[in-house]
């Protein structure tokens, strides 16, 4: 009697709580997984960034977060803390790219974020001490195609959550529901929500960064003013740098630059997309009207000149 | 597949156990510091009732029970550090609420928590659990001054799970509803709670 009354009651439990149940290991399972590829980043003062170990002996986090180049050190699943140096960094994606010895942890599981879907559930995870790895539950918001971020960088992807990106949170991934990390979390490209900097695009960078340590942005050396004339558009040159690939291809004050490899142009957006990428080194036709002439100009797209870097303020 | 009934039977039985707490200042409250407030409290056994200690003010507050009885209750223990208080109720005859350990959540399991946040009765809210231990530097806590239970070293539930006030002295608890910590505060977003077994003590030392 006693025995029944027992085996029903374990079945009453059972069946109202497995799924909840299920989800909740699965959740706690991806964080297992994903964590115990997580270092917290020491670059700033008090408070770290988390990092993610993407390849072997390569540490991704954000950019923002890096305070300090020399010093840096990280602390590991195993709570050891070891020195990490700086590789590169890069403002525009909000990504910096650091080295620690090979071997030092186990590698991120990649995922491919074009198959994130809105209202997937997801995770943004942390590591900010010597405590197990920390997380963030939402889901998936919005998802679309190439974008820009306002400090210039190109994002393959848009990938937007409602995930709470706490304190130390930037540089730490977007996990799916498998443990897969599917990009890494910028609470600086566009607060208040949680931005993730897609797989692909952190893959392009993390390679740029490692072989250089910047990412090379294209740059012909002419500031230009958007104007419409004969019912027409395009971008009047107002001024030249000396020796830049403008003034080497022969591009004058007053010119009006409407194309670009026989492309329309009209706008600084769609200049900016012809420099980024591979564009350096490229050789490229520009259609111009001169005193009501059209003629054609060829330029060698040069690389944009590294002003040394300001003392970062925020 | 996640079935239809979801958190609803672990809410149910969590939110049968779940009692407003109103505050019965001395002398009819004189200014803001002596006003206390309106938050939760949980039936922790007997006639015993767990809320915050910055919950209840003075002697007498009044338990209001989930079908709508209003009891008055003496507290009857207090931790400013650990901000927990104890107020018992003897005619409130609920259910208590069964105890779980948050040392042994692991972090990313689903968490939720009942409460009363912003005068809403008895709202469930559903999170993360992310750790227990003390709240990491920069979060804003270990800065300010050390008080009602801030030292920066104590150790805190600490969960991704939206409180407003009202969620005060209410419980957070895993999936099967087993009570994991007291809620007390939001730092820097981040809900903390009061572990289970600090409450435990602070109860067992009443006898």
């Amino acid at each position: 009697m006693t025995e029944n009354t027992t085996f029903i009651k374990v079945i009453i439990v059972t069946n109202s709580l497995s799924s909840i149940a299920a989800l909740s290991n699965q959740l706690a399972d991806a964080v297992a997984s994903a964590g115990a590829t997580l270092v917290a980043v020491h670059a700033r003062p008090r408070l770290p960034s988390t990092g993610v170990h993407w390849k072997d002996g390569v540490v991704v986090t954000t950019e923002g977060t890096i305070k300090q180049e020399e010093d840096i050190t990280v602390t590991l699943p195993d709570g050891r803390r070891i020195p990490a140096t700086l590789a590169g960094r890069d403002r525009g994606t909000d990504l910096a790219v650091l080295r620690i010895p090979t071997g030092s942890l186990a590698v991120a599981d990649l995922g491919d974020p074009a198959a994130l879907r809105p209202g997937n559930l997801v995770l943004a995870l942390a590591r900010l001490d010597e405590g197990g790895p920390r997380a963030a539950f939402g889901a998936v918001s919005a998802t679309g195609g190439r974008w820009r971020s306002w400090k210039g960088g190109e994002i393959e992807r848009w990938l937007q959550s409602d995930l709470t990106i706490y304190p130390g949170f930037g540089g730490g991934p977007l996990v799916d529901s498998t443990g897969r990390i599917q990009g890494v979390n910028s609470g600086a490209l566009s607060r208040p929500f949680a931005t993730t900097i897609p797989v692909e695009t952190v893959n392009r960078v993390v390679t740029q960064l490692l072989e250089r340590g910047y990412i090379a942005r294209g740059w012909i050396g002419a500031a230009m003013q958007p104007v419409q004339f004969d019912k027409r558009a395009g971008l009047l040159v107002v001024s030249i740098e000396p020796d830049a690939p403008a003034a080497k291809a022969g591009l004058l004050l007053g010119d009006v630059l409407v194309a670009i490899d026989g492309e329309s142009i009209e706008s600084f957006d769609q200049l900016l997309d012809v420099l980024s990428g591979d564009a350096v080194g490229r050789r490229v036709r520009l259609d111009v009207v001169r005193a009501g002439d059209q003629r054609a100009i060829e330029l060698v797209i040069g690389e944009r000149p590294r002003r040394p870097r300001r003392r970062s303020r925020d | 597949m996640i079935s239809e009934a979801f958190l609803s039977d672990a809410a149910a039985r969590l939110r049968a156990s779940v009692v407003a707490i109103v505050d019965q200042p001395r002398g009819g409250g004189r200014g803001r510091a002596s006003r206390g407030g309106h938050g939760a409290g949980i039936a922790w056994r007997g006639d015993l009732f767990v809320t915050s200690a910055h919950v209840v003010s003075a002697g007498k507050t009044i338990v209001v029970t989930p079908d709508g009885r209003a009891i008055e209750g003496s507290v009857v223990g207090r931790d400013e550090d650990r901000d927990i208080a104890v107020v018992h109720a003897p005619t409130a005859s609920l259910a208590p609420v069964t105890m779980g350990d948050p040392y042994a959540v692991r972090p990313g399991s689903l968490v939720f928590a009942v409460g009363h946040p912003l005068g809403v009765k008895d709202a469930v809210s559903v999170g993360v659990f992310q750790a227990v231990r003390a709240v990491p530097q920069g979060y804003g806590l270990a800065e300010r001054r050390p008080r009602r239970g801030r030292s920066p070293l104590i150790p805190w539930v600490q969960a991704d799970l939206r409180l407003a006030p009202g969620n005060s002295g209410g419980p957070i608890a895993d999936v099967e509803g087993n009570v994991i910590g007291v809620a007390a505060m939001i730092v820097s977003g981040l809900a903390l709670a009061v572990p289970a077994p600090d409450v435990e003590r602070l109860v067992a030392s009443l006898g």
